[in-house]
């Protein structure tokens, strides 16, 4: 019994550093501040709407250097947005399938809480998709989780036991259910979001 | 990372697919649906009574589809309701008696006031023994857990991590602390609604009122209020065993009546019929007459 606890810990924790090791903090100046998750190798950064202020931030990367931040889309119904800094080689967190997740299934949730760098807070699924009650009048579909979330969690990586990104830390929903975008809401942003860039260029 | 987390976070969720069979939706009130648990394969569904607003046109569903149900009968005293769903055939759930529970085991607690089953997880915080709901309901063992209430949780199960339900899960039962019924509780009720349609109550026939009592009264009986009569009803229990307007009733059968709650937790279905000594301070001194508690209509 005490041997499968100790490797229940040892597994959250493994997952807990697959999340960290993807982690951007994200600082609009000397006020707001949230998360972001490394979602390609090549810089780009996944983090709230809400959390860019501005269109130029600063992002602190796993690797703790400070880098300059340029916002490269918005998905406004989302409040997401993907952002790109010049780095490469960066540690891209895989992207897990959030139609795949079940009520009952663990997830983890990384980010910045009050400032708090890579503390994280573990929960199950409660339900994911447009039929949840409580839910803010912005977005239509939520992955909602029973754990919180609080200021600075905003742009974190929420990810399942295999450590794959399932959500983005968004919003409480009440006292005690956090919301997270599904995975696979991002996938459709990205998707557009690079192939706009594409054209663009 | 085919380890014992992604094992575990598995396991759960399929105690949550499985179990959730038996999980359904309960259509009884205007705005969320809230959740009831099947408690037998006739059709027989388990649901909180403060979720079922209505007394006809009831519906359950489990996806999309919604089938009438008829209200069997409530029990506000214990938060219960138990419906007859018609027309559609569900798999009643593994009920269990919480007796083998214990502090820290895994509980999850699931719902559907959507069209799939919700879960949300935690542990067993607190056990105990029976204890009296604010509304005088008898409730055999006090279990408390972590897991959060979701909206249109109450009704649904309290779930074990074979997936055996061990009680029904209310969020009005006391409000800030998840509490779930015993599932001996839920067949106790679920047995006399089916036999009467509803849950026997004690009836006493007074109005009346928190009074504080005189110091020295307080101090002897160690209890600072009690409960001043402000009406009798004529042909009532009190009345016939003698409690008249003005008495500040402090007592009944041996145990301590400060306000309305005592006195309602004192009234259960179980008093009824019986003799029961009544401690009154009349005229600035105790008294004790004997009244026979009634059934309340």
């Amino acid at each position: 019994m005490s041997d499968l606890i100790q490797q229940l810990n040892s597994a959250l924790a493994r997952a807990a550093e697959t999340a960290d090791a993807s982690l951007v903090q994200v600082s609009n100046g000397w006020r707001g501040q949230g998360s972001g998750i490394v979602v390609h190798p090549e810089g780009l950064i996944l983090t709230n709407g809400h959390v860019m202020r501005r269109d130029e931030v600063k992002a602190t990367l796993p690797d703790g250097r400070i880098l300059p931040a340029r916002l490269l889309a918005r998905y406004e119904d989302h409040d997401l947005a993907l952002l790109r800094v010049d780095a490469s080689d960066l540690p891209a967190l895989p992207l897990g399938s959030s139609k795949a997740l079940r009520a009952g299934e663990w997830v983890l949730a990384l980010g910045y809480p009050w400032g708090v760098p890579g503390a994280a807070t573990a929960g199950v699924v409660i339900g994911v998709g447009d039929g949840l009650p409580e839910r803010p009048n912005f977005g239509s579909e939520w992955l909602a989780v029973d754990l919180h979330l609080r200021p600075g969690d905003s742009g974190g990586p929420m990810v399942n036991a295999a450590g794959e990104l399932v959500g983005v830390n968004t919003v409480m929903a009440g006292p005690d259910v956090g919301l997270a975008i599904p995975v696979d809401v991002v996938k459709r942003f990205m998707k557009q979001a690079l192939q706009a860039e594409s054209k663009a260029a | 990372m085919s380890d014992v987390l992604a094992t575990l976070s598995n396991e759960l969720a399929a105690v949550v697919e499985n179990t959730g069979r038996s999980v359904v939706r309960v259509e009884a009130r205007r705005r969320l649906p809230a959740s009831g648990v099947v408690w037998s394969n006739d059709g027989l569904i388990v649901t909180a009574h403060h979720v079922v607003h209505w007394d006809e046109n009831i519906r359950v569903g489990v996806g999309a589809e919604t089938f009438p149900a008829a209200l069997v009968g409530r029990d506000p005293s214990t938060d219960l309701a138990v419906l007859r769903a018609e027309g559609i055939r569900l798999p009643a759930a593994a009920w269990e008696t919480p007796d083998d529970l214990r502090v820290g085991h895994l509980a999850l607690a699931l719902g559907r006031p959507g069209r799939s089953v919700q879960a949300t997880f935690g542990i067993v915080s607190a056990l105990g023994e029976g204890w009296r709901s604010p509304a005088g309901g008898l409730i055999d063992r006090y279990l408390q857990t972590d897991v959060v209430m979701y909206p249109g949780f109450s009704g649904g199960p309290l779930v074990d991590a074979l997936g055996n339900v061990r009680g029904v899960n209310s969020s009005a039962l006391m409000r800030g602390v998840s509490l779930a019924v015993p599932t001996s509780t839920v067949s106790r009720v679920v047995e006399a609604l089916l036999e009467h349609g509803y849950i026997r109550r004690g009836y006493l026939g007074v109005g009346a009122q928190p009074a504080r009592l005189p110091e020295a009264i307080a101090e002897k009986l160690g209890q600072e209020t009690g409960l001043l009569l402000v009406s009798v009803e004529k042909g009532s229990p009190a009345e016939q065993g003698g409690l008249v307007m003005g008495d500040t009733i402090v007592g009944l059968g041996g145990e301590r009546v400060r306000h309305l709650d005592d006195l309602m937790a004192l009234l259960g279905g179980d008093a009824v019929g019986q003799e029961r000594a009544v401690r009154v301070l009349r005229g600035g001194g105790l008294a004790e007459v004997t009244v026979v508690i009634g059934e309340r209509e």
